[in-house]
Parts: C-alpha cells; structure tokens; sequence
C-alpha cells in the first residue's frame, strides 16, 4: 500500500492505494491518521477510490480513527468506496457507523 | 526459517504479518491462473490474509517460531485453501458477536467473520499442535 495526504479547505485528505491487510501497511495508515490527530486535525477524509480492497486490520484502523477523531470533537468521513468495501462495510455492519460520500469534494463539503 | 519458502501449490512463511504481501501474491497468482473472476480472487485474498493474521497472533501468544503453511488446490469449480499454524489454537464458539451493538466499534474480533461471510465453507481444526484452517469457495 502507498499514501498520499492533503490538505483542501482545511480538511485533510488521505489517498491510500493498494490493498490494506495488516502487517507494515496498515501500520503506515494508523501512524498518518494518528499523528494527523495529535496534530490538532479535526476534520479527515479518507478517499478510498485506489484501495483494492481491505480486510479486518483496515477495518480496525478506520474504526480506531473514527473514535479518537470523535473524543477530540474531530469527524471522519469516508470518500468514494469501492462495491468491495462497500460490501464488508454492510456485513459487519459498520456501514451504520461511517458516513461515506460519492466524492471526496461532496465528503468535505459535509463538514461545513 | 526466515523467510517464505513457496513449493508448487504451498508457501510456507515464518510467523510474522511481513510476509503478508508475499502470501497475498502467491494466492492471487494460483487463482488467477484458475481463470478466477476478480472479485472472488478479492473475496478469497482477503480471507486468506484473515487467516494469516490469525496464525501469526496466535504463534506470538504460545511464543512459537514455527512455520505457518498455505496450502491451495482446485478441485472441479471450487478453490480449497488451507491456512495451518503451531500456536496454542483458540475456540471459535468463544469469540465475541462482532455485530452485537457493545462490540460494533472494536478494533479487533471480526476477522473469522468476514472468512464466514465471504467463503462458501469454514472448516476450523484446533489440536494441541495448532490450528488449521480450511476455507472452500466456488470459482467462476
């Protein structure tokens, strides 16, 4: 997995690409989101379009961004997932815990 | 050992979530080999990588060095694949009910779930010489 970060209109965008199961990739993930957090970000968009797919470890990285974002009044949104994705979102039933948009432009404008 | 060893239709990698990537690329290639469509090559690399994250965890809590063993092989339309480690096993009637509204935001605990959900069959071996795993799905 590679990943990119941005910053458009204050919030900051993170491009992962690849596959994200686990092992030196995902912790590569969880330090951005992390240090992004410790930074005073509140406001993270995570565009998943160039993501092959993830398993349980990714799932757990987005759920650990998801909370500590929250306990420090920060929001997680979600941007362009894949119909794989999609798909283990709604069987672990996470998809009633992300927001997730069609674009990363309609995910920012969420924030406002 | 320290590092993967692949044989025909067998990797066989040290326990360690390093080598992850190169049990991800083997699997694919045998299925894409299989004429595999692409979304069940994800279905059954993401079950894969489940398990190895499995056996990895659980040779690190038994302290084991020992080798963790992918074996995959077709038979007619179905891919079996088995996933074998030496760690001290675990019994899957006790793991929690990730969807269970208390367990929803954990981190961790929904991995053999996802393997439950995405493959035709689960068939779960535990012994006092580890664990082993056997997940069947249907090529197309």
């Amino acid at each position: 997995m590679r990943l990119a970060d941005r910053e458009q209109d204050g919030v900051i965008v993170l491009e992962p690409k690849g596959k994200i199961m686990g092992g030196p990739d995902a912790t590569l993930l969880h330090d951005k989101l992390h240090e992004i957090i410790e930074a005073g970000k509140k406001k993270v968009v995570i565009d998943l379009s160039k993501v092959d797919w993830m398993n349980s470890t990714g799932l757990g990285i987005l759920i650990s961004s998801y909370s500590t974002l929250r306990k420090s009044d920060g929001e997680l949104k979600l941007a362009n997932v894949t119909e794989k994705i999609q798909s283990l979102l709604t069987i672990t039933k996470l998809v009633t815990v992300f927001d997730a948009h069609d674009s990363v432009e309609e995910a920012i404008s969420s924030f406002k | 050992m320290d590092k993967p060893v692949i044989t025909e239709n067998r990797i066989t990698i040290p326990p360690s979530l390093e080598f992850l990537s190169e049990v991800d690329s083997f699997i694919e290639g045998i299925l894409r080999s299989y004429d595999t469509d692409e979304s069940t090559v994800a279905d059954i690399a993401i079950s894969v990588s489940e398990l190895v994250n499995n056996a990895v965890t659980h040779g690190q809590k038994a302290a084991s060095d020992k080798a963790i063993v992918i074996e995959i092989k077709s038979v007619k339309d179905k891919v079996i694949i088995t996933v074998s480690d030496h760690g001290g096993g675990f019994d899957p009637d006790q793991l929690d009910d990730p969807l269970a509204d208390e367990n929803l935001l954990k981190e961790v605990g929904r991995g053999l779930f996802i393997v439950k959900s995405l493959m035709d069959d689960v068939d779960i071996n535990v012994s006092a010489q580890g664990t082993a795993i056997t997940i069947t799905k249907t090529i197309k």
